[in-house]
């Protein structure tokens, strides 16, 4: 009998120890705002861990890339174009690309992956492609009219060329990731209303091969 | 009868080449050029807000790359000039890739439909132009040049070392009534026309509409143009990429020095290249910035299952934006996420984890240039948490179910000013 009631009171502490742990868990869980910023593991040490500018032999295209680099990662490049995770970014695929947005009646626009992967990545495009795109927000593909919400390009036109010249150089030393990034799906201009939601921090769009 | 028959089919298949043209042209217009020119071609697209340069407004038919006659319109062919190789120095890009010439020449024909001055008057061609062909410069056309530099006081814009920080450089504006910097005359890879001599004497001869850069055809001779443009284009320095690696990182330190000489400067271009204004601008139902509220806030969202956001007002408004925080509190919420009441922001929608590795001297920068932002009055509701049931049930929804959880993005302005 005691030995019963000691099992009964037992699972039962237990069961309300699991569920008040995993509520805690769901609660505390990144991101959450009493971490301390410190701790947030910012674009900056994403780039660290993946691209080594130590080992360029050029000191010229280091010198470019050091300053395309400070750029990239000030600019937050990284937020949308790292495969996302249900905690954030996925850093250590680092430029992969992979976050969808989603538009009712605008269309599902997938990150490109800015690695230097031949199939996937920039490594398939010439400079001047690239160039384009972070100047005038034309897509090497078929010359499509990036919309500036989806790709923030219009800011990006800003830079100097000189400035845009050091975020390709920097952009090419991205190690290559094979992760391929589905086509855009267009269905029609922009419009923010009620129903139109933006969707997709948490699930990655693109596949490894 | 064969022949009127013939003429009608002629007549026919004209007719049917300009309607489709027109079609084409507006068709090509509306995917590729409306976004930052406007649908209705008033330079007042989408993103036209954020572009330095603002996009051409064609209505206005002020064009500033011409063959013709000062304040006369382009021809033909300057319009397909521009839209075919695209215009240095700005977010223009040339076409040629992507569109055929038939094509080009349609979006051409459709621009031109903006403005009624297009089909009222002719440009006015300029016979010298095309005849001239200019020699190779010499040191005599060079030193003669310089001579015409000083004598149409091309300094006073453009300084006497050319780089366009001349003493009346700072009040110049365009005709709409927006600044506009002089052009630094040592990149000639920026020059809106191109970098040839024949492309710089142009602007000389032409002047560029719109803007304060008049034709100085009465000024100066036509040998007297060449010479500047001989001149001129000796001022150039050279690109990064043309440079050896000690001139890069000279060329750095150069630009570091500048930017503690001048903060506000550094903090313009910081500010205008890292996007705040995408999220501190009320946007509107179609997805265009709100011109006159740039930087003001009142950008809305909500974040399942964090709650609502509304972007703050940047501007330096005492009561409502940031004239009041001190220097730090600014650079704390930039670069720790901690605003001045001391609470803690989520690394998102705002991303300070990125404006962290921001180096001392450039947030000086934005803060020097965020303080002379005029002040517009805004005032921003704070965030506002959902309550705990529904906050597990989001983290739930996006940790264990792995739902894609929406972030809605609302129109109009949430701030107090209201209006769009």
């Amino acid at each position: 009998m005691n030995v019963r009631r000691v099992v009964k009171w037992t699972v039962g502490v237990l069961l309300i120890i699991g569920v008040v742990g995993f509520l805690a868990f769901l609660y505390l869980i990144p991101p959450f705002t009493l971490m301390a910023p410190e701790e947030f593991s910012g674009p900056e040490a994403a780039a660290a861990n993946v691209v080594k500018l130590d080992a360029i032999k050029d000191p010229k295209t280091r010198a470019l890339a050091e300053r395309g680099k400070y750029i990239v990662v000030t600019m937050g490049c990284v937020d949308c174009h790292a495969p996302p995770g249900p905690t954030g970014p996925d850093f250590a695929r680092y430029m992969a690309g992979g976050l969808k947005a989603a538009y009712k009646g605008h269309g599902t626009f997938v990150s490109a992956n800015l690695t230097s992967d031949r199939q996937y990545g920039l490594g398939r495009r010439t400079d001047e492609d690239v160039l384009r795109v972070l100047r005038s927000g034309v897509s090497a593909d078929g010359g499509r009219q990036l919309w500036y919400r989806d790709m923030p390009w219009a800011w990006f036109s800003n830079w100097t060329e000189e400035d845009r010249v050091a975020v390709l150089t920097y952009l090419r030393q991205v190690p290559a990731v094979s992760h391929k990034i589905p086509p855009p799906v267009t269905e029609g201009p922009m419009t923010y209303d009620s129903a139109a939601i933006e969707e997709g921090s948490a699930v990655n769009a693109g596949t490894t091969p | 009868m064969r022949f009127l028959f013939s003429i009608l089919l002629i007549c026919g298949i004209g007719f049917g080449g300009v309607a489709s043209a027109q079609t084409t042209g507006k068709a090509i217009y509306d995917e590729r050029c409306a976004q930052c020119h406007g649908v209705d071609g008033r330079g007042n697209g989408a993103a036209a807000p954020v572009l330095m340069p603002r996009p051409r407004d064609f209505a206005a038919a002020q064009f500033k790359l011409r063959t013709t006659e000062t304040g006369s319109l382009p021809t033909d062919d300057d319009l397909i000039r521009a839209i075919t190789y695209g215009v240095p120095g700005t977010s223009m890009p040339g076409w040629q890739k992507f569109l055929s010439t038939a094509d080009v020449a349609a979006v051409a024909t459709y621009i031109k439909s903006f403005s009624p001055r297009f089909a009222a008057e002719r440009p006015q061609g300029i016979p010298t132009v095309a005849a001239s062909v200019p020699g190779a410069p010499t040191p005599q056309t060079v030193a003669a040049g310089k001579g015409v530099y000083d004598k149409l006081r091309c300094a006073a814009c453009h300084g006497t070392d050319g780089k366009g920080t001349g003493a009346i450089a700072t009040d110049l504006k365009d005709d709409a009534g927006r600044p506009l910097p002089a052009t630094n005359l040592t990149e000639p890879w920026t020059f809106r026309g191109g970098a040839t001599p024949q492309d710089v004497y142009l602007r000389f001869r032409t002047g560029m509409n719109g803007t304060p850069m008049p034709s100085f055809v009465t000024a100066a001779s036509e040998t007297e143009l060449r010479n500047l443009a001989a001149y001129v284009l000796t001022l150039a320095r050279k690109p990064v990429w043309d440079m050896t690696a000690d001139e890069v990182s000279a060329f750095y330190q150069a630009q570091a020095t500048e930017a503690a000489r001048d903060p506000v400067r550094r903090g313009r271009y910081v500010v205008s290249t890292i996007g705040c204004s995408y999220c501190h601008t009320p946007v509107r139902t179609d997805g265009s910035l709100v011109d006159g509220m740039l930087f003001a806030g009142g950008q809305k969202w909500t974040a399942t299952p964090f709650g609502d956001f509304v972007s703050y007002n940047l501007t330096s408004d005492k009561e409502t934006g940031l004239g009041a925080w001190s220097d730090d509190q600014i650079k704390a919420v930039l670069t720790r996420g901690i605003r001045p009441d001391g609470s803690r922001m989520l690394p998102y929608p705002m991303p300070w984890p990125s404006y962290a590795s921001l180096t001392a001297s450039d947030l000086n920068a934005v803060v020097a240039y965020l303080r002379t932002i005029p002040p517009i009055s805004n005032r921003i509701p704070a965030p506002t948490r959902p309550n705990i049931v529904s906050y597990l049930w989001g983290k739930f929804q996006l940790l264990i179910l792995k739902k894609d959880m929406p972030l809605v993005t609302y129109p109009g302005n949430a701030g107090s000013a209201g209006g769009e």
